[in-house]
């Protein structure tokens, strides 16, 4: 009796962990598996059920393991839990991981537009008169997220190169805690300009037609390392990390792999090499030394 | 008053409807009033709660991020709840922080972030839970945000209420046009109820008329309506009336042929009297002839004794010629009417040894414009009465004279004077009551001819004993009356 107990107690744990994905699942075959629990970050557009569905679905089959996805509000929160090791891997920033380098290998990041690569935008309202960002000065400004490469980190080191700090160019600044909702922020009037993940603003052109009519890129930033998937070093030795980077590396070729991608509006992801995020760390480094 | 003696004025087929309309029409603005009132009460109380749950919705949502001064997320519950209170219907919410500066309103175009409140919203609040201005028609709102008893924030909401006010109208329309309809249909029932019902008393009013005009009909039986015993009860009520009028017209008709014939009858005696005198001594004057015929002198003065005797017959008999044939009765009146009357009378004073004051005061003008046979026929029945009412051996007088425009006639008795019953057919107004009661027939007959040529009698009492009667009788008065009829 005392086993069933302790069993029972077990499987409502793992079922409460295991989100709408798991409980679909038959109970009996993976009572006993932990689940393989995947952060993910609002790079993207974290909001599409969809997406979710069809990416937890690819993965449990890769894996073959249950996947367990665990989203959070802010960047911090998953890179906290990734960088603990309280998930196995998570689709952060590049920001995030080039401040826990040391603690996190690299999965895979992701390829659009046929490179690893991609942009952060400074927005503002569609019918504004604005020649490049220095007229942006004295708005109110909506961030994406404290930890995000290209809704905070690019512009940051923007003003800072130009030897400003964000609360003395901008009147007021908030974040959002989502690259939709920086666009939103502005296209509303919430914010007269914004920060904006350009790969999510490009995304939207398709998804948001009307969102993104009210909006205008006052600038490109340099091409910078996509935001990767990593899990900690910890778990260097487990095989589900490995058979994730498989899973994410062969995407493309498999039909539910490619409906995640052509949601994510995405080419596929490719295995490479941390100095990619090179990049990013000059700008932490820059913005560290002017403080 | 003018008013309602106006309204008065209106015949009834058509006041009942007016009444019944005003009626509706009190009736109407009453339900409307009342209807409109509860409607109101209705609305404001289904407002208030939606406010209030939109408010409590939203404080719950936004508490959190008010706190931590997010902006986006107090923006984000805002834009969100625009959809989840469509019924509502909020045009605008704008939510300060604890130092009155707005941390994000629906249209942040409007309303910057971190900008001030605007005074006029602070101020704009009344003590309900919803304060609504009619003319711009929206409502207004507050919460306060209080969190752990400490005041954190402020949601400010505007709402559009031009629906409730769009269906108060459309209620007001309806009732209008409902009540107006009603109203309409209720007094067309009422004009044909009403006509329906007074169409028998149109009935009644038209053979009123026509009796008022001297040619009173009953109604016939088929105008009689079987199912309307009250109506049917007041026609056969009119018949009986009519038919009673009518057997009393006929019974004094019947009562004045008797009295005529009557008088006539004292008249004929009298004239037999008055033709049966000089009889005798025509007869004596003809044996005389006959048996002194051929003496001149005895036969000239039997031949003037039988001249004067026949002259004497023949004035009697054109007398009561001239009384008594219709055809001579227009001509006018002449001093020789008067001589005609006195000699008719003279047998009847004889018989009761009477003495008869003769006084005439004619003008000496040949003819009065008035009717000779009427006057005549007056004149001759009130001496007739002052005879019989005069003891044996008294004296009845005649006064008669003309003045300026007018005949005067004084008839005196030494009678023991006349009842009021009497008096009043020649003097009240109506001369009916005496005469239905059968009595004074002969007075009747002088009224009707008094009447007839628009003159008027008048009854004293002498100082002596007896009593005097007056008529006093205009020139042409029968044609002024003609006239004014």
């Amino acid at each position: 009796m005392p086993t069933h107990i302790a069993t029972d107690r077990r499987r409502i744990l793992k079922g409460a962990l295991g989100g709408v994905g798991l409980l679909a699942l038959p109970r009996t075959s993976w009572a006993e598996v932990e689940p393989f629990q995947f952060g993910l970050t609002p790079v993207f557009l974290s909001n599409d059920l969809e997406l979710l569905n069809h990416l937890r679905g690819y993965l449990t089959k890769k894996i073959g393991s249950p996947v367990e996805l665990v989203t959070r509000r802010t960047y911090q929160e998953i890179t906290a839990l990734l960088v603990s090791g309280q998930i196995h891997s998570a689709w952060i920033c590049g920001y995030p991981y080039v401040q826990y380098k040391a603690d996190l290998d690299l999965v895979a990041t992701p390829v659009w537009q046929g490179q690893p690569l991609y942009q952060s935008y400074l927005i503002a309202a569609a019918g504004r008169v604005v020649d490049d960002w220095h007229g942006l000065n004295g708005d109110v400004h909506a961030f994406s997220d404290p930890d995000s490469n290209s809704g905070f980190l690019v512009t940051r080191t923007l003003l800072a190169k130009n030897k400003l700090l964000p609360e003395a160019f901008f009147s007021r600044s908030f974040f959002t805690y989502g690259h939709r909702n920086v666009v939103r922020a502005v296209a509303s009037g919430l914010a007269q300009s914004g920060s904006v993940d350009g790969y999510v603003y490009e995304v939207m052109r398709e998804t948001d037609p009307d969102l993104i009519k009210q909006a205008k890129i006052v600038r490109k930033s340099e091409w910078l390392g996509f935001p990767p998937v990593a899990s900690p070093k910890s778990l260097a030795g487990d095989p589900r990390v490995e058979a994730l980077r498989q899973a994410l590396v062969s995407m493309r070729d498999d039909s539910e792999g490619k409906k995640v991608l052509d949601l994510l509006r995405l080419d596929g992801f490719l295995a490479t090499d941390p100095s990619l995020f090179d990049t990013i760390a000059a700008e932490v480094e820059i913005v560290r030394q002017f403080g | 008053m003018i008013l309602i003696s106006r309204f008065r004025s209106i015949p009834v087929t058509y006041r009942v409807p007016a009444i019944v309309a005003l009626l509706m029409v009190v009736i109407s603005a009453v339900i409307s009033e009342h209807v409109l009132d509860r409607l109101s009460r209705t609305q404001e109380g289904f407002l208030n709660g939606l406010a209030e749950t939109y408010l409590d919705g939203l404080s719950s949502a936004v508490i959190p991020s008010v706190l931590r001064g997010d902006v986006w997320e107090v923006f984000d519950a805002l834009d969100r709840s625009k959809s989840s209170y469509a019924a509502l219907s909020p045009i605008e919410t704008v939510v300060t922080g604890s130092d009155g500066r707005i941390l994000a309103a629906t249209d942040p175009t409007r309303m910057a972030t971190f900008s001030q409140l605007p005074d006029s919203y602070l101020s704009r609040y009344g003590p309900g839970v919803v304060t609504i201005d009619e003319s711009a028609l929206t409502g207004f709102a507050k919460r306060d945000l209080i969190y752990q008893g400490q005041p954190v924030g402020t949601i400010h909401a505007t709402f559009d209420v031009s629906r409730l006010f769009a269906e108060r109208r459309e209620i007001l329309f309806t009732l209008l046009v409902t009540n107006g309809l009603l109203a309409v249909l209720f007094s067309l029932g009422g004009f044909l109820i009403v006509r329906q019902m007074i169409a028998p008393m149109r009935v009644l009013e038209n053979h009123m008329r026509s009796a008022a005009h001297g040619a009173a009909e009953p109604i016939s039986p088929g105008e009689i309506p079987a199912g309307d015993s009250e109506v049917a009860g007041l026609f056969r009520g009119y018949n009986t009336l009519v038919h009673a009028e009518r057997e009393r017209a006929n019974f004094a008709m019947q009562l004045a042929e008797e009295e005529k014939l009557s008088s006539l009858g004292r008249l004929a005696s009298g004239m037999a009297h008055e033709i049966n005198n000089p009889l005798g001594g025509l007869f004596n004057a003809l044996d005389t002839l006959k048996t002194h015929g051929e003496t001149p002198g005895v036969r000239d003065t039997s031949i003037s004794l039988i001249e004067r005797g026949l002259a004497g017959i023949r004035d009697v008999v054109e007398a009561a010629l001239a009384t008594y044939r219709p055809e001579r009765s227009q001509r006018l009146l002449t001093a020789e009417d008067f001589d005609d009357v006195r000699l008719l009378l003279k047998p009847e004073l004889r018989r009761r040894r009477q003495r008869l004051d003769w006084d005439m005061a004619w003008n000496g003008a040949g003819e009065i414009p008035i009717k000779g046979g009427p006057v005549r026929q007056a004149v001759l029945n009130l001496l007739l009465n002052a005879s019989t009412v005069t003891p044996e051996g008294g004296v009845v007088s005649l006064k008669a004279g003309s003045r300026d425009d007018r005949l005067r006639i004084e008839i005196g008795d030494q009678g023991p004077g006349m009842s009021p019953d009497i008096a009043a057919i020649l003097t009240h107004e109506d001369p009916g009551p005496a005469v239905r009661a059968g009595r004074g027939l002969g007075l009747w007959m002088v009224r009707r001819v008094v009447d007839d040529l628009g003159g008027s009698a008048n009854i004293t009492a002498k100082q002596n004993g007896g009593t005097a009667i007056t008529l006093e009788i205009p020139f042409g008065g029968e044609t002024a009356k003609a006239n004014a009829a």
